[in-house]
């Protein structure tokens, strides 16, 4: 992301930099305090000044002494940059949300000057539009507009299909051979009118072998196109088979943000529905793009050596009949796309109600709901109705005019038969042939459609494969077995940037020590667990496993070496002995009884109908929170980890199951690196340290009797819990 | 991110308590092992300070004229005096921003963790200048552009390009296809997020010309 734009020679002079002096950043200030957009505005800071440039004027200009911070402020899609000075905050200008997150970039790299030091703060993220050319980027480093791949999909196409080259070569005969045979049998027609049927002296004994070569002709036409049809679609599904693999594969490498960041729907549709494209691009248009264009230039020829004349009168509508449908084309698609925006939007409406009823019915909603229910499906059926009239009505007044360009040759090719210009058969073959060209023609103008749908399914799929990794192993990856030493050193971490969810954290935690994380909801806490996991990428500082970056430990060796027990735990769909040795593919059974022993869960799981084997997950047997989460704490004891993570493992149990539970984890936790996040703090009171977040910093740290002598926001929170137990 | 931390008003020592209800007349509660001594006066008054906050969060305060005495500061901002309490910064937010804009204007603090200080029920019941004062801030505040016209939509691979000139000037942007991109506030104003959260709004689609209406239709 640009954090230095380009000044133009008046500004620059208007900064009169001194000897020395460089420019650190520059941004826009693309609205003024109104709102009016601007474009010649910009906040300048140097190693020394800070400056606003409005309009060819030097606006502002302090030195970062004078200023004691600089604050770049999220309003509602836009932004405002002050200065605190004087112990005042001074307004200096407005940007837009397209900079919010540049200028946050500004204020730390305010921060890093005024401390002294001469960094940069750079700036990973990609620019969502390209500055070149102005185009979207479809969350990729180079814009594919600017760099040309765009003309690529084709040969991408090609490069996908390679594998298949044997395959490919029997399709490609194969349409030759239909099309060979969609031109013969109109000649062997012309041949049985013409030579047998009119000419004089013949008998119906001539006629059976013509008769029988059509006959053959039309199963063969059958057999080719089934085989041909056939071919097809297994190319396509192996291709989409292929891709949809790779896809999947590169979605579960990217960071959790990016898929955040997305619907999980948006997702699924990648995987699914864009390669599903591929393939009926494969088996409906691709399949049938030879022989539609042999026969075309086929016909064509033929017609025009038969009768030129006749033959210009039947293209004359070729244009009016390619424009007929293609604007036809375009009215019945947006008028079925508001349909079916409609029809979207009464499903959605439906589901929700549908997945809401309780609340519907506990509030005795019904009525209401019914009418807003009403109201929508009345909108859709009113859209619908008009769009089924539509097309009744005007449908076959289309198929009129198309083939308006029959009857003409029908009547001219007539009148030249009956002056003797033509025989009847070479009439019958023109009609005929005319038919197909108008097919062909109707076909060739739905292709840009079709290569548009390819095209764009194809730029969704490049999309997620052209991601760049944001965390993954680098080159000097190294396999760590960890001892559990875990340092923080002033490390920040927003999901979004602009946006820091924790700044400047410094902590260190040393091997078998178990830390609870306390705080109030949203101050930060998941956050750091979601850090030490290396699911996301701190945006600032370091994070050290026993002394080593965390981004140079590999990836999956370190997950390996991770135990994590949440408050909801997800369980896969399967058997409770498949959920147990997830992490450890190859326990045995005796392994997973024993941690399942551990975790207290062995004893109901031997009391469920089908034991281990007891088929979870959705559809499957129920079982309460707190034996979940025995699964999963046998699940995390299994895999034997040097790190262990407890996100809110006790809430929401009932007392007795969190005895259990409780004991399970005091197995559990001995000699690991431990980080435990409670809001019942008496579940941390075997914590050897507290760490309180607040505010996005470590406020208090401790042990419990420390904390509570400091009297400070631990000791308000044991304070304030104490008295709801008792008052509650 | 704001934190400007000077003076702001009264708050008292340890303000951080989730302000549970309950525990009213319950005595003095004991820390757990009744640990360190003197604590039980300081617990009565964390605790009566927890009740004060909980209290003060759940008052309505209206402001008006008579009440509040609201001031530029000079450098941009407001500033604002309710009785004994000064704030050096006040943050305006509108509580109905698409249905009620100038009605229940909620003024806050200017902390990260903002705290209402009052409400202006309506800005029609304040002096010309105060409303000015207030308006001022909240012109800062929301920034979306009124889509006068429309010149032209280009949609293309999964993205929309739009040219259109708004009531603060000529503007390019670019939204997402399908999604959410386009929000029906009712049946003729419609607002539109781009890619980088930028809001446009129509406030009545009828008002457009039928050949801007006809741009328009793919996103109704």
């Amino acid at each position: 992301m640009i954090l230095l734009y380009d000044l133009s020679e008046e500004n620059l002079e208007l900064c009169s930099l001194e000897p020395g002096e460089e420019i650190y950043y520059c941004l826009p200030l693309d609205i003024d305090l109104r709102g009016d957009y601007q474009s010649d505005s910009y906040v300048v800071m140097t190693d020394r000044r800070l400056m606003v440039l409005k309009n060819n004027e030097l606006a502002v200009n302090l030195s970062l002494e004078e200023c004691d911070s600089i604050h770049c402020e999220p309003q509602i899609a836009c932004g405002l940059l002050f200065v605190q000075k004087d112990g005042k905050d001074v307004l200096l200008g407005r940007y837009t949300a397209k900079h919010l997150t540049r200028y946050s970039y500004l204020a730390r790299g305010m921060m890093i000057l005024k401390s002294g030091r001469k960094d940069r703060v750079v700036s990973h993220e990609y620019e969502k539009s390209c500055p070149k050319c102005g185009w979207a980027m479809p969350g990729t480093r180079v814009c594919p507009h600017c760099s040309g791949s765009r003309r690529g999909y084709f040969k991408d196409y090609v490069s996908m299909v390679k594998p298949y080259m044997g395959q490919m070569a029997a399709i490609i005969v194969l349409m030759f051979v239909s099309a060979l045979i969609g031109l013969l049998s109109p000649m062997v027609q012309r041949y049985l009118v013409d030579d047998l049927l009119i000419a004089e002296g013949r008998t119906y004994g001539d006629a059976v072998p013509c008769l029988l070569a059509m006959l053959a002709l039309s199963l063969g036409v059958i057999f080719v196109n089934t085989g041909k049809n056939y071919l097809c679609a297994r190319l396509g599904s192996y291709i989409s088979q292929g891709l949809r693999r790779q896809v999947f594969e590169k979605v579960q490498k990217l960071s959790l943000s990016f898929i955040m960041d997305r619907k999980p729907g948006e997702l699924m549709n990648r995987i699914v529905r864009d390669t599903g494209r591929i393939k009926d691009f494969c088996s409906e248009v691709f399949c049938n793009m030879f022989t539609i264009v042999i026969s075309f230039i086929f016909v064509l020829a033929y017609m025009l050596t038969m009768n030129w004349k006749l033959a210009i009168l039947a293209f004359v509508f070729v244009p009016v009949s390619v424009g007929l449908s293609i604007g036809w084309r375009k009215k019945i698609r947006r008028r079925y796309r508001r349909q079916g925006v409609k029809d979207d939007k009464l499903h959605s409406r439906l589901q929700d109600v549908i997945s809401g009823m309780a609340v519907v019915k506990s509030y005795g909603q019904e009525t209401k709901e019914a009418e807003n229910f009403d109201l929508a499906a009345e909108e859709f059926a009113q859209i619908e109705r008009g769009n089924e009239t539509f097309f009744a009505v005007f449908f076959p007044i289309l198929t009129f005019l198309l083939g308006l360009g029959s009857y003409l040759v029908t009547f001219f090719g007539g009148r030249a038969t009956l002056l003797g210009d033509m025989t009847p058969g070479e009439l019958m073959q023109f009609v005929t042939y005319s038919g197909m060209l108008y097919g062909y023609v109707g076909w060739i103008s739905n292709m840009p459609r079709h290569l548009m749908n390819l095209i764009t399914s194809m730029e969704r799929i490049s999309d997620v494969m052209n991601q760049e990794l944001t965390i993954y192993d680098g080159d000097n990856a190294v396999d760590l077995d960890i001892q559990g030493e875990v340092e923080f050193r002033h490390a920040s971490f927003g999901y979004k940037s602009y946006q820091p969810v924790l700044d400047n954290i410094s902590l260190k935690v040393k091997k078998g020590e178990m830390i609870g994380l306390v705080g109030a909801s949203g101050a930060g806490k998941s956050t750091m667990i979601n850090l030490i996991m290396h699911l996301y990428e701190i945006d600032d500082g370091e994070l050290l496993i026993d002394g080593v970056d965390i981004r140079n430990i590999s990836l999956e060796k370190f997950h390996s070496q991770i135990g994590v027990v949440l408050q909801e735990n997800f369980l896969f769909a399967g058997t409770i002995y498949n959920n147990i040795r997830f992490a450890k593919q190859d326990a045995t059974y005796e392994e997973i009884i024993r941690a399942a022993k551990m975790a207290n869960a062995h004893d109901f799981i031997c009391q469920t109908p089908d034991g281990y084997n007891t088929y979870v997950g959705e559809h499957g047997y129920n079982l309460s929170g707190g034996e979940r989460q025995r699964i999963a704490i046998a699940r995390a004891i299994l895999s034997n980890p040097r790190l262990l993570i407890l996100d809110e493992a006790t809430a929401s149990l009932d007392t007795e199951s969190e005895y259990l539970i409780q004991k399970a984890l005091e197995r559990l936790t001995k000699g690991r690196t431990t980080f435990a996040i409670a809001h019942r703090l008496s579940t941390l009171k075997d914590a050897d340290r507290l760490v309180v977040i607040d505010d996005h910093h470590i406020a208090e740290m401790g042990s419990h009797d420390e904390l509570m002598a400091q009297k400070g926001i631990y000791y308000g929170l044991v304070q304030a819990q104490l008295q709801m137990q008792k008052g509650g | 991110m704001s934190g400007t931390g000077v003076g702001h008003g009264p708050e008292g020592p340890g303000g951080h308590g989730p302000g549970g209800p309950g525990g009213r007349g319950q005595g003095g509660p004991k820390g757990p092992g009744g640990r360190g001594p003197g604590a039980g006066e300081f617990e009565d008054f964390q605790l009566s300070q927890m009740e004060k906050e909980t209290e003060e969060m759940l008052r309505v305060r209206y402001l008006n004229d008579e009440n509040a005495v609201f001031e530029r500061t000079g450098t941009g901002f407001l500033s604002l005096r309710v009785g004994e309490e000064f704030y050096p910064r006040v943050v305006v937010v509108r509580m109905f921003p698409f249905s009620d804009k100038d009605e229940f204007i909620s003024i806050r603090t200017a902390e990260e963790r903002s705290r209402e200080i009052g409400i202006v029920e309506k800005m029609s019941q304040v002096s010309g200048e105060t409303a000015r004062m207030l308006e001022e801030q909240l012109t800062l505040r929301y920034f979306t552009p009124v889509i006068e016209k429309i010149i032209k939509i280009k949609d293309e691979y999964g993205f929309a390009y739009w040219n259109v000139v708004t009531d603060h000037g000529a503007c390019n942007f670019t939204i997402r296809m399908g999604g959410n991109s386009v929000i029906h506030l009712s049946d003729v104003r419609i607002l539109i997020m781009d890619i980088d959260e930028n809001r446009f709004e129509i406030p009545d689609i009828n008002r457009l010309t039928p050949a801007e209406r006809k741009k328009l239709d793919l996103f109704l």
